[in-house]
Protein backbone atom coordinates (compact mmCIF):
# COMPACT_ATOMS: atom_id res chain seq x y z
CA UNK A 1 0.00 0.00 0.00
CA UNK A 2 1.25 3.49 -0.87
CA UNK A 3 0.12 6.81 0.60
CA UNK A 4 -2.33 8.86 -1.46
CA UNK A 5 -0.90 12.35 -1.80
CA UNK A 6 -3.64 14.03 -3.81
CA UNK A 7 -7.29 13.50 -4.52
CA UNK A 8 -6.74 12.83 -8.24
CA UNK A 9 -4.81 9.65 -7.41
CA UNK A 10 -7.89 8.21 -5.74
CA UNK A 11 -10.11 8.96 -8.73
CA UNK A 12 -7.51 7.57 -11.15
CA UNK A 13 -7.56 4.35 -9.14
CA UNK A 14 -11.34 4.18 -9.40
CA UNK A 15 -11.10 4.80 -13.14
CA UNK A 16 -8.61 1.99 -13.61
CA UNK A 17 -10.97 -0.44 -11.89
CA UNK A 18 -13.95 0.84 -13.80
CA UNK A 19 -12.61 0.65 -17.37
CA UNK A 20 -14.53 -2.09 -19.13
CA UNK A 21 -15.90 -3.31 -15.81
CA UNK A 22 -18.69 -5.82 -16.46
CA UNK A 23 -20.27 -5.38 -13.01
CA UNK A 24 -18.42 -2.66 -11.12
CA UNK A 25 -18.66 -3.08 -7.37
CA UNK A 26 -17.48 -0.79 -4.61
CA UNK A 27 -17.84 0.23 -0.99
CA UNK A 28 -16.01 3.51 -1.60
CA UNK A 29 -18.36 6.50 -1.55
CA UNK A 30 -15.98 9.34 -0.83
CA UNK A 31 -17.25 12.73 0.21
CA UNK A 32 -14.69 15.05 -1.32
CA UNK A 33 -14.12 17.13 1.82
CA UNK A 34 -13.62 14.02 3.97
CA UNK A 35 -11.36 12.46 1.36
CA UNK A 36 -9.24 15.60 1.37
CA UNK A 37 -9.10 15.50 5.18
CA UNK A 38 -7.86 11.89 5.15
CA UNK A 39 -5.19 12.78 2.59
CA UNK A 40 -4.12 15.90 4.50
CA UNK A 41 -3.69 13.80 7.64
CA UNK A 42 -1.79 11.03 5.85
CA UNK A 43 -4.54 8.52 6.64
CA UNK A 44 -5.21 7.12 3.17
CA UNK A 45 -3.20 4.38 1.42
CA UNK A 46 -3.90 2.66 -1.90
CA UNK A 47 -2.93 -0.42 -3.81
CA UNK A 48 -3.80 -1.03 -7.44
CA UNK A 49 -4.39 -4.52 -8.74
CA UNK A 50 -5.57 -5.92 -12.05
CA UNK A 51 -9.20 -4.78 -12.31
CA UNK A 52 -9.33 -3.46 -8.77
CA UNK A 53 -8.06 -0.78 -6.44
CA UNK A 54 -7.97 -0.99 -2.65
CA UNK A 55 -7.79 1.84 -0.15
CA UNK A 56 -6.90 1.62 3.52
CA UNK A 57 -7.91 4.47 5.83
CA UNK A 58 -6.40 4.84 9.27
CA UNK A 59 -8.97 5.15 12.07
CA UNK A 60 -7.44 5.32 15.56
CA UNK A 61 -5.47 2.05 15.85
CA UNK A 62 -7.10 0.11 13.00
CA UNK A 63 -7.90 0.47 9.29
CA UNK A 64 -10.99 0.70 7.11
CA UNK A 65 -10.74 -1.17 3.81
CA UNK A 66 -12.40 0.25 0.71
CA UNK A 67 -12.39 -1.26 -2.75
CA UNK A 68 -13.43 -0.64 -6.33
CA UNK A 69 -13.45 -3.71 -8.55
CA UNK A 70 -14.50 -4.65 -12.04
CA UNK A 71 -16.78 -7.35 -10.66
CA UNK A 72 -17.22 -9.60 -7.65
CA UNK A 73 -14.95 -12.44 -8.89
CA UNK A 74 -12.14 -9.89 -9.42
CA UNK A 75 -12.77 -8.47 -5.96
CA UNK A 76 -12.67 -11.94 -4.42
CA UNK A 77 -9.49 -12.92 -6.25
CA UNK A 78 -7.59 -9.73 -5.41
CA UNK A 79 -8.85 -9.25 -1.85
CA UNK A 80 -7.77 -12.75 -0.91
CA UNK A 81 -4.15 -11.93 -1.75
CA UNK A 82 -3.86 -8.52 -0.06
CA UNK A 83 -0.91 -9.12 2.21
CA UNK A 84 -1.43 -5.81 4.03
CA UNK A 85 -4.56 -7.26 5.64
CA UNK A 86 -2.82 -10.06 7.47
CA UNK A 87 -0.99 -8.21 10.24
CA UNK A 88 -3.35 -5.30 10.83
CA UNK A 89 -6.76 -4.81 12.37
CA UNK A 90 -9.07 -4.13 9.44
CA UNK A 91 -12.77 -3.31 9.13
CA UNK A 92 -14.76 -3.37 5.90
CA UNK A 93 -18.18 -1.76 5.52
CA UNK A 94 -20.46 -3.09 2.77
CA UNK A 95 -23.22 -0.61 2.10
CA UNK A 96 -26.26 -1.12 -0.10
CA UNK A 97 -29.71 -2.58 -0.33
CA UNK A 98 -30.24 -5.91 1.39
CA UNK A 99 -29.95 -8.66 -1.20
CA UNK A 100 -27.59 -6.65 -3.40
CA UNK A 101 -24.65 -7.25 -1.10
CA UNK A 102 -24.42 -11.04 -1.13
CA UNK A 103 -21.60 -11.23 -3.68
CA UNK A 104 -19.44 -8.69 -1.82
CA UNK A 105 -20.22 -10.31 1.54
CA UNK A 106 -19.11 -13.66 0.15
CA UNK A 107 -15.90 -12.13 -1.24
CA UNK A 108 -15.06 -10.54 2.12
CA UNK A 109 -15.87 -13.67 4.11
CA UNK A 110 -13.78 -15.79 1.75
CA UNK A 111 -10.90 -13.40 2.48
CA UNK A 112 -11.19 -14.03 6.21
CA UNK A 113 -13.52 -11.26 7.32
CA UNK A 114 -16.40 -12.13 9.62
CA UNK A 115 -19.71 -10.37 10.17
CA UNK A 116 -19.50 -8.06 13.16
CA UNK A 117 -22.43 -5.63 13.13
CA UNK A 118 -25.31 -4.77 10.85
CA UNK A 119 -26.40 -1.13 10.71
CA UNK A 120 -29.61 0.33 9.31
CA UNK A 121 -29.96 3.77 7.84
CA UNK A 122 -33.05 5.50 9.20
CA UNK A 123 -34.74 8.47 7.60
CA UNK A 124 -37.12 11.06 8.96
CA UNK A 125 -38.72 12.82 6.02
CA UNK A 126 -39.99 16.31 6.65
CA UNK A 127 -42.60 17.73 4.33
CA UNK A 128 -42.49 21.34 3.12
CA UNK A 129 -44.83 23.50 5.16
CA UNK A 130 -45.22 20.95 7.95
CA UNK A 131 -45.30 22.82 11.25
CA UNK A 132 -42.18 22.43 13.36
CA UNK A 133 -43.22 20.63 16.55
CA UNK A 134 -39.88 20.81 18.31
CA UNK A 135 -38.75 23.71 20.44
CA UNK A 136 -35.30 24.91 21.35
CA UNK A 137 -34.16 24.19 24.90
CA UNK A 138 -32.31 26.58 27.18
CA UNK A 139 -30.36 23.59 28.59
CA UNK A 140 -28.76 22.96 25.22
CA UNK A 141 -25.68 24.92 24.13
CA UNK A 142 -23.02 24.62 21.46
CA UNK A 143 -19.92 22.68 22.42
CA UNK A 144 -16.76 24.73 22.70
CA UNK A 145 -13.12 23.75 22.34
CA UNK A 146 -12.78 23.08 26.08
CA UNK A 147 -15.25 20.18 25.60
CA UNK A 148 -13.01 18.31 23.14
CA UNK A 149 -11.55 15.81 25.56
CA UNK A 150 -14.87 15.14 27.31
CA UNK A 151 -16.59 14.66 23.95
CA UNK A 152 -13.93 12.22 22.82
CA UNK A 153 -14.17 10.26 26.09
CA UNK A 154 -17.96 10.14 25.98
CA UNK A 155 -17.93 8.87 22.38
CA UNK A 156 -15.26 6.26 23.10
CA UNK A 157 -17.10 5.05 26.18
CA UNK A 158 -20.48 4.87 24.49
CA UNK A 159 -19.92 3.66 20.94
CA UNK A 160 -18.26 0.77 19.16
CA UNK A 161 -15.06 1.98 17.56
CA UNK A 162 -15.17 -0.62 14.79
CA UNK A 163 -18.81 -0.13 13.79
CA UNK A 164 -19.56 3.48 14.62
CA UNK A 165 -16.64 5.33 12.98
CA UNK A 166 -15.70 7.44 15.99
CA UNK A 167 -14.72 10.98 15.16
CA UNK A 168 -10.98 11.68 15.09
CA UNK A 169 -9.73 14.51 17.35
CA UNK A 170 -9.37 16.86 14.37
CA UNK A 171 -12.96 16.06 13.31
CA UNK A 172 -14.24 16.94 16.78
CA UNK A 173 -12.29 20.19 16.72
CA UNK A 174 -13.66 21.05 13.26
CA UNK A 175 -17.21 20.10 14.23
CA UNK A 176 -17.08 22.36 17.30
CA UNK A 177 -15.88 25.24 15.14
CA UNK A 178 -18.60 24.52 12.56
CA UNK A 179 -21.29 24.35 15.29
CA UNK A 180 -22.17 20.72 14.71
CA UNK A 181 -22.11 19.54 18.32
CA UNK A 182 -24.87 20.39 20.79
CA UNK A 183 -24.23 19.63 24.46
CA UNK A 184 -25.85 19.73 27.87
CA UNK A 185 -23.58 20.35 30.82
CA UNK A 186 -24.42 19.65 34.46
CA UNK A 187 -22.27 21.34 37.09
CA UNK A 188 -19.57 21.84 34.49
CA UNK A 189 -19.59 18.18 33.43
CA UNK A 190 -20.53 17.07 29.91
CA UNK A 191 -23.81 15.21 30.43
CA UNK A 192 -25.04 14.66 26.86
CA UNK A 193 -24.31 15.52 23.26
CA UNK A 194 -25.77 15.42 19.78
CA UNK A 195 -23.21 15.53 16.95
CA UNK A 196 -24.62 16.18 13.50
CA UNK A 197 -23.69 17.14 9.96
CA UNK A 198 -25.99 19.21 7.78
CA UNK A 199 -25.69 19.66 4.05
CA UNK A 200 -28.49 21.68 2.48
CA UNK A 201 -31.76 19.80 2.79
CA UNK A 202 -30.16 16.78 4.49
CA UNK A 203 -28.97 16.49 8.07
CA UNK A 204 -27.33 13.41 9.59
CA UNK A 205 -27.02 12.63 13.29
CA UNK A 206 -23.60 11.04 13.83
CA UNK A 207 -23.87 10.52 17.58
CA UNK A 208 -26.57 11.13 20.15
CA UNK A 209 -25.68 10.08 23.67
CA UNK A 210 -26.39 10.82 27.31
CA UNK A 211 -23.67 9.86 29.83
CA UNK A 212 -24.85 6.99 32.00
CA UNK A 213 -25.03 8.90 35.27
CA UNK A 214 -27.20 11.60 33.69
CA UNK A 215 -29.83 9.35 32.12
CA UNK A 216 -33.58 9.56 32.85
CA UNK A 217 -33.46 13.37 33.02
CA UNK A 218 -34.82 13.89 29.48
CA UNK A 219 -31.52 15.35 28.28
CA UNK A 220 -31.68 13.19 25.16
CA UNK A 221 -35.13 14.48 24.34
CA UNK A 222 -34.04 18.09 24.92
CA UNK A 223 -31.13 17.63 22.52
CA UNK A 224 -33.22 16.00 19.81
CA UNK A 225 -35.98 18.62 19.99
CA UNK A 226 -33.39 21.40 19.93
CA UNK A 227 -31.72 19.78 16.91
CA UNK A 228 -35.00 19.59 14.97
CA UNK A 229 -35.85 23.16 15.92
CA UNK A 230 -32.51 24.31 14.48
CA UNK A 231 -33.32 22.74 11.11
CA UNK A 232 -36.72 23.93 9.92
CA UNK A 233 -35.64 23.79 6.26
CA UNK A 234 -34.23 20.27 6.31
CA UNK A 235 -36.27 17.74 4.31
CA UNK A 236 -34.31 14.59 5.11
CA UNK A 237 -32.95 13.65 8.54
CA UNK A 238 -30.69 10.60 8.46
CA UNK A 239 -28.74 8.41 10.87
CA UNK A 240 -27.24 4.95 11.15
CA UNK A 241 -28.16 2.63 14.01
CA UNK A 242 -27.10 -0.87 14.98
CA UNK A 243 -29.90 -3.13 13.74
CA UNK A 244 -30.15 -5.25 16.88
CA UNK A 245 -30.05 -2.27 19.27
CA UNK A 246 -33.81 -2.38 19.73
CA UNK A 247 -33.83 0.30 22.42
CA UNK A 248 -32.09 2.81 20.14
CA UNK A 249 -34.24 1.89 17.14
CA UNK A 250 -37.35 2.35 19.31
CA UNK A 251 -36.17 5.77 20.47
CA UNK A 252 -35.50 6.92 16.93
CA UNK A 253 -38.89 5.63 15.78
CA UNK A 254 -40.41 7.79 18.53
CA UNK A 255 -38.90 10.82 16.77
CA UNK A 256 -40.21 9.75 13.38
CA UNK A 257 -37.18 7.93 11.97
CA UNK A 258 -37.91 4.83 9.89
CA UNK A 259 -35.69 2.33 8.05
CA UNK A 260 -35.19 3.32 4.42
CA UNK A 261 -33.70 0.04 3.21
CA UNK A 262 -30.00 0.89 3.20
CA UNK A 263 -27.83 -1.56 5.14
CA UNK A 264 -24.22 -1.38 6.31
CA UNK A 265 -22.72 -4.78 6.97
CA UNK A 266 -19.62 -4.22 9.12
CA UNK A 267 -17.09 -7.04 8.87
CA UNK A 268 -13.79 -7.40 10.74
CA UNK A 269 -10.70 -9.46 10.06
CA UNK A 270 -9.24 -12.07 12.45
CA UNK A 271 -6.92 -9.48 14.07
CA UNK A 272 -10.00 -7.99 15.73
CA UNK A 273 -11.31 -10.12 18.55
CA UNK A 274 -14.87 -9.70 19.80
CA UNK B 1 -35.64 4.47 -21.91
CA UNK B 2 -35.95 6.41 -18.66
CA UNK B 3 -35.17 10.10 -18.70
CA UNK B 4 -32.70 11.59 -16.25
CA UNK B 5 -35.27 13.33 -13.98
CA UNK B 6 -37.14 10.03 -13.64
CA UNK B 7 -33.93 8.20 -12.66
CA UNK B 8 -33.15 10.86 -10.06
CA UNK B 9 -36.67 10.70 -8.65
CA UNK B 10 -36.32 6.93 -8.19
CA UNK B 11 -33.14 7.48 -6.16
CA UNK B 12 -34.48 10.35 -4.04
CA UNK B 13 -38.27 10.54 -4.41
CA UNK B 14 -38.63 13.30 -1.81
CA UNK B 15 -36.52 15.79 -3.78
CA UNK B 16 -37.49 18.17 -6.56
CA UNK B 17 -34.43 18.05 -8.77
CA UNK B 18 -35.74 20.71 -11.14
CA UNK B 19 -35.62 23.25 -8.30
CA UNK B 20 -31.90 22.97 -7.56
CA UNK B 21 -28.76 24.10 -9.32
CA UNK B 22 -26.45 22.21 -6.95
CA UNK B 23 -27.72 18.81 -5.80
CA UNK B 24 -24.76 18.19 -3.46
CA UNK B 25 -24.76 21.58 -1.77
CA UNK B 26 -28.52 21.38 -1.38
CA UNK B 27 -28.25 17.96 0.26
CA UNK B 28 -30.33 16.22 -2.43
CA UNK B 29 -27.60 13.73 -3.38
CA UNK B 30 -24.95 12.35 -1.08
CA UNK B 31 -21.88 10.35 -2.04
CA UNK B 32 -23.75 7.05 -1.83
CA UNK B 33 -26.53 8.43 -4.05
CA UNK B 34 -23.90 9.61 -6.53
CA UNK B 35 -22.40 6.12 -6.89
CA UNK B 36 -25.92 4.65 -7.14
CA UNK B 37 -26.69 7.18 -9.86
CA UNK B 38 -23.49 6.31 -11.76
CA UNK B 39 -24.38 2.61 -11.70
CA UNK B 40 -27.94 3.36 -12.82
CA UNK B 41 -26.80 5.65 -15.64
CA UNK B 42 -24.24 3.05 -16.80
CA UNK B 43 -26.93 0.38 -16.91
CA UNK B 44 -29.72 2.50 -18.36
CA UNK B 45 -27.70 4.04 -21.18
CA UNK B 46 -25.20 1.22 -21.76
CA UNK B 47 -22.23 3.46 -20.98
CA UNK B 48 -19.31 3.43 -18.58
CA UNK B 49 -18.79 6.72 -16.79
CA UNK B 50 -15.07 7.02 -16.12
CA UNK B 51 -13.73 7.05 -12.58
CA UNK B 52 -12.15 10.45 -13.06
CA UNK B 53 -15.57 11.80 -14.04
CA UNK B 54 -17.16 10.68 -10.76
CA UNK B 55 -16.66 14.06 -9.14
CA UNK B 56 -19.28 16.35 -7.61
CA UNK B 57 -18.84 18.94 -10.38
CA UNK B 58 -20.33 16.53 -12.91
CA UNK B 59 -23.34 15.75 -10.72
CA UNK B 60 -24.16 19.29 -9.66
CA UNK B 61 -27.45 19.62 -11.57
CA UNK B 62 -29.47 18.34 -14.53
CA UNK B 63 -27.36 20.33 -17.00
CA UNK B 64 -23.98 19.02 -15.80
CA UNK B 65 -25.21 15.42 -15.66
CA UNK B 66 -26.70 15.88 -19.13
CA UNK B 67 -23.35 17.18 -20.38
CA UNK B 68 -21.57 14.17 -18.84
CA UNK B 69 -24.03 11.81 -20.56
CA UNK B 70 -23.45 13.51 -23.91
CA UNK B 71 -19.70 13.22 -23.37
CA UNK B 72 -20.27 9.47 -22.87
CA UNK B 73 -22.12 9.28 -26.18
CA UNK B 74 -25.71 9.47 -25.00
CA UNK B 75 -27.72 11.54 -27.49
CA UNK B 76 -29.34 14.71 -26.13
Amino acid sequence: MSPIKEIGQAFEGIQQAKIGAPAFCTNFFPVQTKLQGWIDHGELLAERRAGAVFFLRKDHEFWHLYFCAADVPTLQREMATLSSLSGERVVVDLVGREGALEGMLNAAETSGFRRYRRLLRLIRASEPGRPQLSAASTQVVWADQTDRRAISELLEGSFDRYADQLAMPYEIEGAITARQILVIRCDGVLAALLFFETQGLTSTVRYWVVAERFRSQRFGAALMHHYFALHPAVRRFLLWVTADNEEAVHKYRHYGYLPEGLIDHVLVNPMIHS
Amino acid sequence: MKALPEILREIRPECDFTASSDFMADGMLDSFDMMTLVATLDKTYGISIQGTDIVPENFRNLETIGALLRQCGVPA
